[in-house]
């Protein structure tokens, strides 16, 4: 069982570790492989070029070294990356996939709508700084990595993706194990066992989790507010931005349908998009009504409807990574936009997504008893 | 292949006519592409205008009718039998409701014709891109499964059985005849029930029509109305399983007694001589009424709405069967002392107040009560209470029989899931309708009558049996084929991801997982096309026959221009 | 010598009101052009039935927010249009709608295309904070005086097809030092004439200017020499595809703002696509790691594969992609390299076929042993 519950009374193992962050995490899963209790790992890598980082199945040990957990930008939603491994089976390899927590939220989510079968993965997540927006690495690889790792060394989130400066579950654990590395002592890292399976990786390299995870949680907790309050500041100010009907008409009139945000976004996982389909495909007689009853329409017309249709149907379980924003030809803080929704949709039900992954889907399971407060009083 | 579309508005007596200006409808929609022909009638569903329609529709060779009438409930039918008789797939029809929803509901003439030119131009709108749709037929079993062997399950079998209609009758316990078995008589005419069980047990034993499983368990029923394959298990030495189709299942799994113990407050298994209505009838059925002590009781209490707090709802039969409990008493203990506690009597109908007023008299009470504890005190029983004005109030008393609610039996929620039919208020099993349906279930093809449906007494179990009955007749005739609905969701092979959205929200069980191709299936017989999997699915591979986005969007587009 | 119109007013002005003229004469029902659709000036291709409408209309505006092509593609993908509708589009769009109609993807009837000699556009992420606005008399500088701006879409930059081929009526904008002061639109054919009729303004004959048009195509020759050789050092080999493609997200947005690509299901999102677990672990054993999700670099072969015949190299897919790949170089090299083995371009003719779906008897003897 996958669950989140208060990480305060977690025990966890205080591991001693290279300076190096990253180097321990891959000397840690390096040993667990050598041991036999993983056969691959789902890790980002840098690609051949130097110029991106994408994620990489490594069954060769030696590959590992070459291995980037939390890496700089996040090319591709690493829930899309297990999905992509295990939808049509659990296969024989046993894998783990280091990810950022809302990778592991996105993959849970994922679990519970058939697209992954986590059965044989091990999901671990760690202590998230955020990630860089793409287009502040891509022009120049190197002053991007030399950003980014300045800046999460000092756990500075101004120049990452503007839904990561306001993400308070950045430690949110929702896997199997998590590496947290905030008020850890120098030269070491906790590791929190938050299911059987983590709890059985620990036992099978010997580890006891025995400690207590307070300076964890404590500096954690100090985060979680300082950026929640951010967070509240800052979708106060958008909502009042995109408020209203002629607003978000506004905020969405440079969008080109392109629809790059649906297709990055690890929880839009239909296989031909309504927006997409015959049901939006109309006669030009249609068209030609419709541009009559106004004078003038835009061409392609529904725009404002195929976001909020995308947002009608994966609110309740997007995580806020971002990946969308990051996607947007056109700069429009979709990613902001859909987080602020997310938070009141999921908040209608006290559904936080990915969160547990035997919690089911509020909106396709039936309660006799919900939502009185709208119904009509003379029921 | 070019659409000739014929349109026909029916004057519907005066009804339409003299409301709406049919000759302004006719004009408004005759230069719509497609419309081959426009035409009024006087009455349309009567003999000469089926004859009517049926001659234009070969006449004009037209492709597809609109007609623009009443309600589809009174008359789609009869059109869609019109096109029939008449060469043209019936589905390609569509009746635009022009008299209850615009001529019946306002004075202004000039508002009803535009609201029927309305109402007419999306009706054809919308049929030209209908679809022939082609009926099916499916074999199907006229046998039935009847689980539970009480007075509800034999009944059903005993009139349903027929040579050509075999009754499978599983029953849990070791014998036949459930609850009322234990019943020296029945109210209100006090009539022996012993006989009349022994002989009803026995016909049912002799038919060789009905097929009797005792000791046995139903364990799985699958498939659908018509066809049901059905798993019962024994609990012999062997285990042994018994495997069988039926069209139809039938759940008189009956009633329990609320266990008293669960609240303390009438000392039931504490004290000596308090016992619930079932004990008792035991004890009056064995011919002796006595005390722990062998002594007969001199004063009784009877405590009605046993539990009626903890379960919510009063169960109807208790208060009636206590006045049949003080004639017991009154019959076989010469001035014995009986008070009846209540909350709330429940005396209904027209037989039963004589009854009531036959029982009462001399020492007979009935009393009001609330707060009700049953204590000791020195060998006898005290009743403590608040009467009506909320004074405290102590009764002494020999014997307490409780009255306790009626409950679902414990098997009754796994009973459920094997037949797919849901629990409802009380934990009963859960009626399709309240009104209109209260002995069928929201499959089709699964009944429920008896105290399994709610608590009852035995003649409104009787007419449940009768009603279950004829519902099995009427639709499951033998030799009859089962034309399975239409109008039914459809999923896309290419375009299911499998996300099983649509099998959460499917209240009939009519979707299925394909493993191998990770995709959904329609059972093409059992779905009923709700469209809960249409609206549910995010990428639109679902979808209803009869009702394609483009159908709906056609009909809007027009009727909001 | 072709018929031509001439109408006192800078070129965008003439256009407008000769769709105004077409609007209100009822001799069409709609007009498909460039817009500005709010207040803040953000622009989209809009379908306009009213006159008045038109004043925000900008149909020369150097920006492609969608090739429209597509959309007039999406128009008419259902059956033609009943009512005449007239489109201002660029030529490289209406060569693409021209490749779609050979595939059944749409349809010319009752559609009328105005095109100009093309100036080229400028990226999508200049249109945000209003960046093209402020460029604006500078690219009109530049074209005017036949040059090619450096900050345009780099397939813009390298374009040699910027006379259109089928249009009913062409401006021509390049190189000519009195746009701003005149409209003069060429009638290429019938229809345009019969369209024009009652107008008020001068009737004359003209033709394109040749001279400067072909002084023009060296320039964007140069330009576009500079651009192949870029990436041809770049592309070189399986290695060199795998760097190019390596930052790629596998978004396929490219494919989805490519006028040309037109399935229902793309085959690299079908689950003839998907990797079985098998696969995957086959694939581990050879070669030790494996990104996923897979298929990075085979999409966009892929894609190559699929599409080059008729790639009229617009560059929708280089302003949307956000791995900032030079996508459209790439394309366009490819394309123009199988389009050269069958001297076809896409979209000259609608009568012209599809080579790879054509059987000849006699062909490519060159090859045969």
């Amino acid at each position: 069982m996958i669950k989140s519950e208060d990480n305060s009374k977690n025990k966890c193992a205080i591991v001693s570790s290279k300076s190096d962050t990253k180097e321990s995490v891959i000397d840690f899963l390096k040993k667990a492989m050598d041991e036999g209790i993983f056969d691959a790992v789902l890790i980002p890598m840098m690609t051949p070029a130097g110029d991106s980082f994408a994620y990489v199945l490594i069954k060769d040990k030696t590959l590992l070294k070459d291995g980037a957990p939390l890496s700089p930008i996040m090319s591709v939603q690493g829930a899309k990356a297990v999905s992509s491994v295990t939808r049509l089976g659990k296969g024989k390899m046993k894998i783990a996939a280091v990810m950022r927590p809302c990778e592991i939220r996105a993959t849970v989510e994922l679990s519970k709508l058939g697209q992954t079968d986590l059965e044989n993965i091990t999901l671990i997540s760690m202590d998230c700084p955020g990630v860089l927006p793409l287009s502040d690495f891509l022009g120049d690889p190197k002053k991007g990595m030399k950003l980014f790792y300045d800046a999460a060394e000092k756990w500075d989130y101004k120049p990452m993706r503007p839904v990561c400066q306001i993400c308070d579950k950045s430690s949110m654990i929702a896997g199997d194990l998590h590496i947290g590395t905030l008020g850890a002592k120098k030269d070491t890292f906790f590791i929190i066992s938050n299911s059987q399976k983590g709890k059985n990786v620990l036992d099978k390299l010997g580890i006891d989790p025995k400690e207590s995870a307070d300076s964890w949680q404590a500096k954690v907790k100090t985060i979680t507010e300082e950026k929640h309050k951010k967070r509240e500041k800052n979708l106060k100010e958008l909502k009042s931005k995109i408020g209203g009907l002629d607003n978000l008409t506004d905020t969405f009139s440079q969008c080109i349908n392109c629809h790059n945000c649906m297709r990055v976004c690890p929880v839009c996982y239909c296989r031909l998009c309504y927006f997409d389909s015959d049901k939006v495909k109309h006669t030009s007689e249609d068209y030609l009504k419709i541009a009559e009853r106004k004078g003038s329409i835009r061409f392609l017309p529904d725009t404002t409807l195929f976001q909020m249709g995308r947002m009608l149907h994966m609110s309740i379980s997007c995580v806020s990574c971002g990946a969308c924003e990051d996607a947007c030809p056109v700069s429009i803080p979709v990613a902001q936009i859909f987080s602020m929704i997310a938070d009141e949709t999921q908040g209608l039900f006290d559904y936080v997504s990915g969160r547990d992954i035997e919690e089911p889907l509020p909106l396709i399971t039936y309660k006799e008893e919900e939502l009185n407060d709208v119904e009509d009083s003379n029921d | 292949m070019e659409k000739k579309i014929g349109v026909y508005v029916c004057e519907c007596g005066p009804n339409i006519a003299e409301k709406v200006d049919i000759d302004k409808v006719i004009n408004a929609v005759s230069s719509i592409d497609g419309v081959a022909v426009v035409e009024k009638f006087k009455l349309l569903c009567s003999g000469d205008g089926k004859k009517f329609l049926e001659d234009e529709i070969k006449k004009h060779n037209l492709t597809h009718l609109v007609v623009a009438a009443c309600s589809p409930k009174q008359h789609e039918q009869t059109f869609m039998e019109v096109c029939e008789n008449a060469g043209i797939n019936p589905y390609l029809f569509q009746l635009a409701n022009i008299r209850e929803q615009c001529a019946w509901i306002t004075e202004d003439k000039d508002e009803a014709t535009e609201k029927a030119i309305r109402l007419t131009k999306a009706a054809i709108g919308r049929v030209r891109y209908h679809s022939s749709l082609e009926k099916k037929e499916l074999e199907c079993t006229p046998n039935v499964l009847v689980i539970g062997g009480g007075v509800a399950g034999i009944e059903t079998s005993l009139q349903l059985a027929s040579p050509d209609r075999k009754i499978y009758l599983v029953e849990k316990s070791s014998s036949l005849g459930g609850l009322v078995t234990n019943f020296e008589k029945t109210f209100p005419n006090m009539s022996l029930t012993s006989d009349v069980m022994k002989q009803k047990i026995q016909s049912v034993n002799e038919n060789e029509n009905i097929k009797v499983f005792t000791d046995a368990e139903v364990e799985e029923v699958l498939g659908f109305f018509g066809n049901f394959e059905v798993k019962v298990k024994k609990r012999d030495e062997d285990k042994s399983s018994a495997e069988f189709n039926v069209g139809a299942v039938v759940l008189a799994t009956g009633s329990t007694l609320f266990d008293p113990k669960k609240t303390s407050q009438y000392g039931y298994g504490e004290l000596d001589n308090v016992v619930t209505a079932l004990e008792f009838e035991n004890m009056n059925s064995s011919g002796k009424i006595t005390l722990k002590n062998g002594k007969k009781p001199n004063s009784v209490a009877i405590i009605h709405c046993v539990g009626r707090d903890e379960t919510g709802y009063c169960s109807e039969v208790c208060c009636m069967y206590s006045l049949k409990f003080v004639r017991y008493l009154k019959d076989k203990i010469s001035n014995v002392k009986v008070s009846n506690f209540y909350s709330d009597l429940c005396i209904p109908g027209k037989t039963y107040q004589k009854f009531y007023d036959q029982t009462k008299g001399k020492h007979v009470d009935f009393i009001r009560s609330a707060d009700l504890k049953v204590t000791k005190k020195g060998d006898k029983l005290n009743i403590e209470y608040k009467d009506e004005n909320g004074s405290k109030k102590n009764l002494g008393a020999d014997m307490a029989i409780l009255a306790p609610a009626m409950e679902p039996t414990s098997d009754a929620s796994g009973l459920a899931e094997v037949a797919s039919i849901s629990i409802g208020d009380g934990g009963f099993f859960s009626e399709e309708h309240e009104k209109l349906g209260q002995i069928s279930t929201t499959t089709e093809g699964i009944y429920i009558a008896g105290c399994a449906q709610g608590p009852k007494n035995i003649s409104e179990t009787l007419v449940q049996a009768d009603a279950v009955t004829g519902k099995i007749l009427s639709s499951l005739i033998p030799g009859k084929k089962i034309e399975p609905e239409v109008k039914i969701s459809q999923i896309s092979e290419s375009f299911c991801i499998g996300c099983k959205k649509c099998i959460n929200v499917c209240s009939y069980g009519a979707i299925t997982f394909d493993e191998a191709k990770k995709i959904s299936v329609v059972n093409e017989a059992i779905c009923r096309g709700c469209g809960n999997c249409v609206a549910a699915c995010p990428s639109g591979a679902a979808t209803l026959k009869h009702f394609t986005f483009n159908q709906i969007y056609q009909e809007l587009m027009e009727a909001v221009q | 010598m072709t018929k031509a119109l001439k109408i006192n007013k800078n070129s965008e002005q003439g256009i407008i009101e000769l769709l105004k003229f077409l609007l209100e004469s009822g001799k069409v029902k709609g007009v498909f052009t460039l817009k500005k659709i709010n207040k803040e000036g953000a622009i989209a291709y809009s379908l306009i039935t009213k006159s008045d409408e038109l004043k925000d209309a900008v149909p020369f505006y150097p920006l492609m927010p969608t090739n429209a092509g597509k959309l007039i593609s999406r128009f008419t993908l259902r059956g033609s249009t009943n009512d005449p509708v007239i489109a201002v589009v660029k030529p490289c769009e209406l060569r693409a709608f021209i490749e779609l109609v050979k595939r059944e993807q749409g349809s010319l009837d009752n559609i009328f295309f105005i095109s100009s000699t093309c100036g080229g556009v400028y990226p999508l992420k200049m249109a945000v904070d209003n960046t093209i606005e402020k460029n604006l008399s500078k690219y009109w500088d530049a074209v005017m005086k036949g040059e090619v701006p450096t900050d345009l879409r780099s397939a813009c930059k390298g374009c040699e097809e910027f006379i259109p081929y089928t249009a009913d009526m062409t401006v021509d904008l390049i190189a000519k030092n009195d746009v701003d002061k005149q409209c003069m639109i060429l009638l290429n054919n019938e229809k345009a004439e019969k369209l024009t009729e009652g107008i008020k303004g001068e009737f004359l004959t003209k033709e394109l200017d040749k001279g400067k048009l072909d002084k023009f195509r060296t320039k964007r020759e140069a330009e576009k020499k500079k651009l192949f050789d870029e990436i041809e050092a770049k592309m070189k080999g399986l290695d060199g595809l795998i760097d190019i493609f390596g930052k790629c997200l596998g978004c396929h947005g490219c494919s989805k703002v490519c006028p040309i690509c037109y399935c229902k299901l793309c085959e690299f999102e079908s689950p003839d696509s998907e990797y079985k677990p098998s696969r995957y672990e086959a694939d581990l054993e050879k070669r030790g790691g494996l990104r996923v999700p897979p298929g990075v670099t085979y999409f966009q072969i892929g894609r190559l594969d699929h599409i080059t015949i008729s790639c009229v190299g617009c560059g929708a897919c280089e302003d949307v992609c956000p791995a900032d790949i030079p996508i459209s170089i790439i394309f366009k090299k490819v394309g123009e390299s199988v389009q050269k083995l069958f001297d076809y371009v896409p979209g000259r003719d609608v009568e012209e076929e599809i080579p790879l779906l054509t059987f000849k008897k006699e062909e490519f003897s060159e090859f045969e042993d």
